[in-house]
């Protein structure tokens, strides 16, 4: 509780102006005063999820670092036309210097009536006489319960039916339902009888035998269904415990969450980095030879050309070759190789003068075959010093080292920043948490279904217990036994139990659904909704002006919905009353909240709201409801762990 | 190969330069030392140079064979350079003692830029 030292309310107790408004910033302790109301009156305080708060950690924590651990709240209050004085004190007993469990701590209770003592043992069934603590969720009501209230809309959820039950265990059906189960077990005994006295007669014993084996099963299936609904309530208190802890650590969970991702990419890149590195490394080894290829091309290239002249050269000197081979092969034999005719003298002699002026200009041309013969291989011994030109690929990795790089100190950077903002954090805490609460997620999904399976088990025993007693009562019947009698007799009763049940359920329903309804057409600001329709679960659906169902609805409508069941159940469940709001109007647009202002005050003897700022924007919004307001209060932040409350005016 | 000279069977560096040798590979410019002596003796070669002869104090390093298993840098050498009448492996020495010194000046700026070096041999080609 922020509250440290003495705060105290005033209530207005004006019938017209009989609104009470406390505005406080989140975390500043309005729900801590709704608890404080809460605690006086049935001696537990809740937190997130309806789930209690344990005593030793109600105290003013700066209080409790002084060494001031009591804890009192006192409501002074009017009452069937008496006055009332309830004060609630918890002290730290004397032996502990450091309450660790709510055992560390004597709560007293004290009540005065008309300025009498109530005696402690009294004072709970004095406060539920006009404060029954079944309905205290109605009047003393959390914003927070609205999104519950809305799961009871959705057939055959958990938490619709536990609502179900709060909700029927408040209107009264519990009556009747503690009535069916006592008639139950006396349809049991009574069977039993019908049983033993079956098993005398003959021809019977073998329907008593059978009726025994099924109550046997049935026995069986109960035990397991108490021990079921007894471990999925423990598995949900633990899972809910989780999830408010991980909730708190949601934005250091998500940064692990990035931080795990960021260095799976920060090894991918640093382990692409290493195998382009080493790629390079491999082309290094080979790049030599691509420094001496330009040197090695030129030379290569004036090779070639070179090559080709000698060609040249030799290709003139085989062509002169030849033709002094063919002149002296006609000098040697002297017959025209044409017409195979004597050659004559002067031909002779000009072959002759042919044969000098090749021979001269053959001795002019060198012989290069030996030239051109070095030169080719000249040429291949440089072809194969070229290598495959590996430094354009060095280039290619040369540029994506570049951009890799770029890329990891980005990654490092971000690392870094994540580190230093989880630092402190026991994220590996987390991560189990996390696990542990998936587990017990899967295990209530399990139980549900367990659950579910021994439900139907004990409906077939029902059945065929049902059927077998009938054909015992058939048999039997003519000799009219005490068994016989008074199994007919209590199962007579139990079946109008059970439908009188249905009859009360039908006519609550119908009663919540009238007053909802009507609070539904003052709230909403469409005017053409008929109004609210109640479903089995108490979930209320928006009937239009057709008749028919509203499928969509925004989450507005919804928290109208919710807020219209809210007041219907309070109002079917006790004589109107104070109703103390805490955060209402969440979701709502400023059109709804004025209308729910204006509900509000007419709908309750007193009522008093603890708002945001974000709910409620100062005296432009209250203006509405200006002449029923009693009184504004604020909650002002003295520390972190202290507030006070002052009059606003 | 050129008759009537004996070729060494080692190769080797001057002292200062076979230190800087070492500090190209522990820097990761290349995975084994012979791989920096032969782009030494390729970075002379292109650029021409007539180095001159090894200042002692010299060690021997690698065997020629571990350098040259197919005899390229032999090749090389005698394509590219005059080797008068001296072995051609004392040459490759000489021209690796120059590269290796010039490759680890290079390498002071950061990585080694193998790029930037052919394109600095194609214009020494060129010109």
């Amino acid at each position: 509780m922020p509250y440290k030292g003495e705060a105290s309310l005033r209530f207005p107790t004006d019938e017209v102006r009989n609104t009470l408004i406390v505005f406080g910033d989140n975390m500043r302790g309005k729900t801590s005063l709704l608890n404080s109301i809460r605690w006086t009156f049935y001696n537990y305080a809740y937190g997130r999820h309806l789930r209690p708060i344990p005593l030793h950690l109600m105290p003013n924590r700066e209080s409790a670092a002084e060494g001031d651990w009591t804890m009192e709240v006192r409501v002074e209050f009017e009452a069937g036309g008496s006055q009332y004085d309830l004060r609630r004190v918890a002290e730290k007993k004397a032996l502990v210097s450091k309450p660790e469990r709510p055992e560390d701590f004597t709560v007293t209770v004290h009540m005065k009536k008309d300025g009498a003592a109530i005696p402690a043992s009294e004072i709970d069934t004095e406060i539920n006489r006009f404060a029954p603590e079944k309905v205290s969720r109605f009047f003393l009501f959390d914003g927070e319960l609205l999104q519950e209230y809305e799961e009871l809309l959705i057939e055959g959820s958990d938490q619709g039916r536990k609502i179900k039950e709060a909700v029927e265990q408040a209107l009264g059906v519990p009556a009747l339902t503690n009535g069916r189960d006592d008639l139950y077990t006396i349809l049991k005994r009574a069977q039993k009888l019908q049983e033993q006295e079956a098993a005398k007669v003959k021809g019977m014993e073998g329907i008593a035998e059978r009726q025994r084996e099924w109550y046997v099963k049935r026995e069986s299936y109960e035990t397991d269904l108490r021990e079921l609904r007894i471990r999925h309530n423990d598995v949900r208190d633990q899972r809910l415990e989780l999830e408010d802890d991980l909730e708190r650590y949601e934005a250091v969970f998500q940064q692990k969450i990035e931080l795990d991702a960021l260095e799976r990419k920060r090894d991918e890149i640093d382990q692409e980095i290493k195998t382009k590195s080493q790629s390079r490394l491999d082309l290094a080894s080979k790049v030599w030879r691509d420094l001496l290829a330009p040197r090695l091309i030129a030379m290569r290239d004036a090779s070639v050309e070179e090559q080709k002249r000698l060609m040249v050269q030799m290709n003139s000197r085989i062509q002169i070759e030849t033709k002094i081979e063919q002149i002296l092969d006609f000098l040697r034999n002297a017959v025209c190789p044409t017409c195979k005719q004597p050659m004559e003298a002067g031909k002779r002699e000009s072959r002759e003068t042919d044969l000098q002026k090749l021979k001269s200009e053959l001795d002019d041309i060198a012989d290069v075959s030996q030239n051109l013969s070095e030169i080719s291989v000249h040429i291949q011994n440089i072809s194969k010093l070229l290598g495959d030109g590996v430094s354009a690929r060095i280039l290619d990795i040369d540029i994506d080292l570049a951009r890799r790089e770029h890329e990891l100190s980005r990654v490092e950077n971000k690392i870094e920043e994540l580190k230093d903002e989880i630092k402190g954090y026991d994220t590996d805490e987390i991560m189990r948490k996390r696990k542990s609460r998936d587990l017990l997620q899967k295990d209530e999904t399990r139980l549900s279904l367990d659950i579910e399976d021994r439900e139907a088990k004990i409906a077939e025993a029902d059945r065929e217990l049902k059927a077998l007693s009938q054909r015992m009562t058939d048999d039997v019947s003519k000799s009219s036994t005490k068994g016989t009698q008074m199994a007919k007799l209590s199962e007579a009763l139990y079946d109008s139990f059970c439908q009188s049940i249905e009859e009360l359920r039908s006519a609550l329903r119908q009663q919540v659904q009238a007053k909802a309804s009507d609070a539904f057409r003052q709230m909403s600001t469409q005017q053409a909704y008929q109004g609210l329709q109640i479903n089995e679960n108490y979930g209320l659906k928006i009937i239009d002006h057709n008749g028919e169902e509203v499928a969509v609805r925004s989450a507005g409508a919804e928290q109208i919905v919710a807020l219209s069941l809210i007041d219907g159940l309070s109002r079917s469940g006790r004589a109107a009353g104070p109703v103390v709001m805490d955060t209402p109007f969440g979701r709502l647009d400023m059109k709804h909240r004025k209308n729910i202002l204006v509900y509000l005050p007419k709908s309750a003897s007193q009522i008093v709201l603890f708002v945001h700022d974000g709910e409620i924007r100062g005296n432009d919004d209250l203006s509405s409801i200006a002449h029923r307001i009693g009184g504004q209060y604020e909650i002002r932040e003295v520390s972190p762990n202290h507030s006070s409350l002052e009059i606003r005016r | 190969m050129k008759p009537n000279i004996d070729e060494p069977t080692n190769l080797g560096l001057s002292e200062k330069v076979h230190a800087k040798l070492r500090q190209l590979q522990e820097e990761g410019h290349f995975a084994e030392m012979r791989d920096a002596y032969r782009f030494g003796i390729a970075l002379a070669l292109s650029k021409g140079v007539v180095p001159p002869d090894i200042s002692s104090p010299r060690s021997n390093i690698f065997g020629v064979a571990s350098i040259d298993p197919d005899k390229s840098i032999y090749a090389a050498i005698t394509a590219l350079m005059d080797t008068k009448q001296d072995p051609v492996y004392k040459w490759a020495e000489r021209l690796a003692e120059w590269g290796v010194e010039e490759l680890f000046t290079r390498s002071q700026n950061g990585q080694i830029d193998f790029v930037g070096l052919v394109e600095e041999a194609k214009l020494n080609a060129g010109g």
